[in-house]
């Protein structure tokens, strides 16, 4: 059926654009949250950054980037960044600086090298924050990528938007419903890799 | 792009953004307004009958998890076109974090506040009034911020579905490919939410400054 | 909504065999213990002896498992809590003053709550405040956090007085507090106790505080009433060994006569010095900042007396500078006998002396830390 065939192509290209923009979203976010550690303007900086501009709605967001890089799947992937990056920084970089310092002085003590206290003490304290900041930006850029459509990254709001234009209810819903159910889906497979990834000693 | 003042003054009178921000602010007070009472009662609420709370929060928190624009989209057949359905998306994203302060809040009351109070013959519902719900204030007031922004965000969708506000200088912008005008709307857009949720956070971190609490040095 | 008055004095309260169990262990075991009307009754003990969970089974904080507690005959579990409590004044150590609240809030919030009208309440309100020492118009809208921890702890009296109850039930009221605002804090509340002719229950566990303020002491132990007495009784006629200690004095005065005032004496904490030049009003803020109720006034380096908290309260408009209000007080030398210091302060009432060196600092004598050092 030609509607099916729609639903699970909108469904694919919703998915892809959802998981490149979270795979990059993560490798900038981690690397700017551990730069940061050693910089105290660039905290200082990308905190208040991501502060601010999470009070800014995402359709000024997706806007505001259309006069600079035009429509399609690229100025999308960058504005659903924007908004996705900044509770992954946010979280590893508070995750990362929660660290009991009597832990680094004692690391320090027996002789471990920096590499080693970031690998070994900084990034286990930081990771369940990290996990939950990459979950929440999962939901959140699922709900953006709906949005997006808007400026032709194609995905189920493609056909929300089709369904607006002539007031179609049923287009509307067979967008509607599987960006729902998806986002549904995520949040439970986050918080089943969550429950499976979480260390021992933190579970209670 | 713009070139000076003038200019950006007769693109602002063209696209009547001060018609629609006031447009933007109306739906926004209305929708917040709507969010706070029934926050604050369902965080009440679920704090008289603990036995809910869970199931109750968990319920609001996946509403949480629904793409906005696919919420609103599935409110229409509902609520036709126009300000209901982004007033009521707004307000259903913004029970929860109202809600869960509300309940953290009133739970989280230091016991020997609440000890003191029992001892020198406060009723349950004289604590409950005049004790937990002050004491509750930052922390519902930070819910309420965060309300604000998701209200905002949910707010600027309605130019998607004729509810008018700055969502439709942002939405006529892009399908014309204006780009001036999309500049102009989504800067004024973002920095007016941004100016809100500063100046909720001041309100915010005065109420802890007001009700912070004093402990004895040991 | 005014509640009625339960009971407008204190004949008797009368526990009959009270028990409270926590699990398999009793908190307060086969308690049987007469409180008079108008005496103020201490309870003290070792921590977990159960006088916390005495006190709080006369206000039905807690019930009784077994036994049976009557104020004036009626069975408190028989009368309505809310209205049992707002006839009982109640003070801990730590005050729980309400931070959202002013002071005047904190104080006139049960009369508020009684119905009374605006003006009656704020009579109360400022009536209380000058009785503990804290001048209305300057206290009655600031918050607890604004207050040291004596002035909260004065608010903290204010308000359990403040429906005018015939019984006060006080957990250790100056427990938090460092030992010189302790003794000046007892003063004044002798005072007020004998002012205010109320039954007082009081827990503490500073024995010194226990006879200084006692009519009768109750010695608890492992959830039981060991002892109750006049202190004399207690001295000189202890059941047991756990009595005898906790009363004992005369080991504390054993050593006495060989002891120097330089044994005893603690060093001059930097916070209690004032300077003479500073005027009235300024020195109560500088001394709530610092938390002390007592300040040593020093005049280009020389000792020019003291100054406390509660005479210079009343400062107004005149100002005047420390160095001319400051009270003299005793000086004793290095190598002067403890013994002699200490009789000294007792007849004229003083509990902090200055120690010098020749012409230098070199400590101070409080009566209360030279006991507590001596046991």
């Amino acid at each position: 059926m030609a509607a099916t065939e729609m639903i699970l192509n909108a469904t694919w290209e919703h998915i892809v654009l959802v998981y490149t923009t979270l795979l990059a979203s993560i490798l900038v976010a981690v690397p700017l949250a551990f730069a940061s550690l050693y910089s105290q303007r660039l905290a200082s900086v990308v905190m208040s950054f991501a502060n601010l501009v999470q009070a800014v709605p995402s359709f000024a967001v997706i806007a505001i980037v259309v006069p600079f890089l035009g429509i399609g799947f690229v100025p999308a992937l960058i504005a659903i960044m924007l908004r996705a990056l900044l509770p992954i920084i946010r979280n590893t970089y508070i995750g990362l600086t929660n660290v009991d310092p009597a832990q680094i002085d004692y690391a320090n003590g027996i002789g471990l090298s920096e590499w080693q206290i970031q690998r070994y003490i900084r990034f286990p304290n930081a990771y369940p924050a990290m996990f939950a900041g990459i979950k929440f930006s999962a939901i959140l850029a699922n709900s953006i990528a709906v949005l997006t459509a808007f400026i032709g990254s194609g995905g189920l709001g493609e056909i929300i938007f089709q369904g607006l234009i002539g007031y179609n209810t049923e287009k509307l819903l067979l967008g509607a419903i599987p960006a729902i159910v998806l986002a549904l889906l995520i949040d439970l497979s986050f918080t089943l890799l969550e429950k499976k990834l979480t260390p021992g000693y933190i579970k209670q | 792009m713009i070139e000076n003042f003038h200019e950006i003054m007769a693109l602002w009178d063209k696209h009547l953004l001060t018609m629609r921000t006031i447009e933007h602010l109306e739906m926004f007070s209305i929708a917040l307004t709507i969010s706070v009472i029934i926050g604050v009662s369902v965080g009440v609420i679920i704090y008289i009958r603990p036995g809910i709370a869970s199931p109750v929060l968990n319920f609001l928190n996946i509403l949480e998890t629904i793409p906005d624009l696919a919420l609103l989209v599935i409110l229409l057949p509902l609520l036709r076109l126009g300000t209901g359905p982004t007033i009521a998306a707004s307000v259903i994203y913004s029970i929860l974090p109202i809600a869960r302060n509300t309940y953290t809040g009133l739970k989280g009351v230091d016991s020997k506040y609440i000890y003191v109070a029992e001892a020198i013959g406060l009723s349950p519902r004289d604590i409950l009034l005049k004790v937990r719900i002050p004491m509750s204030l930052p922390l519902i007031a930070g819910g309420i911020r965060i309300a604000l922004v998701f209200t905002m965000g949910v707010v600027t969708l309605g130019g998607l579905v004729a509810a008018g506000g700055l969502g439709t200088v942002l939405q006529n912008g892009i399908q014309l490919y204006e780009k001036d005008a999309i500049l102009l709307a989504g800067l004024w857009t973002g920095i007016l939410a941004v100016i809100l949720d500063l100046g909720a956070g001041r309100i915010e971190k005065k109420l802890y400054k007001r009700y912070g609490t004093w402990q004895p040095q040991k | 909504m005014p509640t009625q008055r339960l009971f407008e004095r204190i004949d008797s309260i009368e526990l009959q065999q009270v028990s409270k169990k926590y699990g398999s262990r009793y908190a307060v075991e086969s308690l049987d213990l007469t409180i008079e009307g108008g005496e103020l009754l201490i309870l003290i003990g070792p921590s977990g002896s159960g006088k916390t969970t005495t006190l709080r089974m006369i206000n039905r904080m807690i019930g009784p498992d077994t036994g049976s507690i009557r104020i004036n005959g009626q069975d408190v579990m028989q009368l309505d809590p809310v209205r049992l409590r707002r006839n009982m004044g109640y003070v801990i150590q730590n005050i729980g003053l309400f931070p959202h609240m002013t002071i005047g809030e904190n104080v006139g919030l049960v009369p508020k709550l009684e119905g009374w009208d605006e003006k009656r309440t704020n009579a109360r309100v400022r009536h209380l405040l000058d009785f503990v020492s804290l001048p209305p118009e300057r206290f009655i809208k600031r918050y607890p956090r604004q207050l040291s921890g004596g002035q909260q702890q004065r608010v903290g009296l204010a308000r359990a007085l403040v429906m005018d109850p015939p019984l006060l039930l006080m957990d250790e009221p100056f427990g938090a507090l460092d030992p010189i605002l302790r003794t000046q804090l007892q003063e004044e509340f002798l005072e007020i106790k004998k002012e205010i002719g109320r039954t007082i229950v009081f827990i503490t566990h500073d024995i010194e505080e226990a006879f200084r303020l006692g009519d009768r002491i109750a010695i608890m132990d492992n959830a039981r009433l060991v002892q109750v007495g006049a202190p004399e009784d207690l001295i000189f006629d202890p059941v047991n060994e756990l009595v005898a200690d906790i009363v004992d004095t005369k080991r504390k005065f054993k050593h006495m006569d060989t002891l120097n005032v330089k044994d005893l004496m603690t060093p001059l904490d930097a916070k209690y010095i004032l300077n003479g030049g500073v005027d009235a009003c300024d020195a109560v803020e500088i001394m709530k900042d610092r938390e002390i109720e007592i300040g040593i006034v020093f005049e280009k380096g020389m000792l020019a007396g003291k100054v406390e908290m509660v005479n210079l309260l009343k400062c107004e408009d005149d100002r005047p500078f420390l160095r001319d209000i400051a009270k003299p007080m005793k000086v004793f030398a290095l190598r002067d006998s403890v013994a002699t210091a200490l009789s000294e302060m007792k007849r004229s009432g003083e509990y902090v002396a200055m120690v010098m060196d020749g012409d230098t600092v070199g400590g101070m004598l409080v009566s209360d830390e030279v006991l507590l050092k001596l046991i």
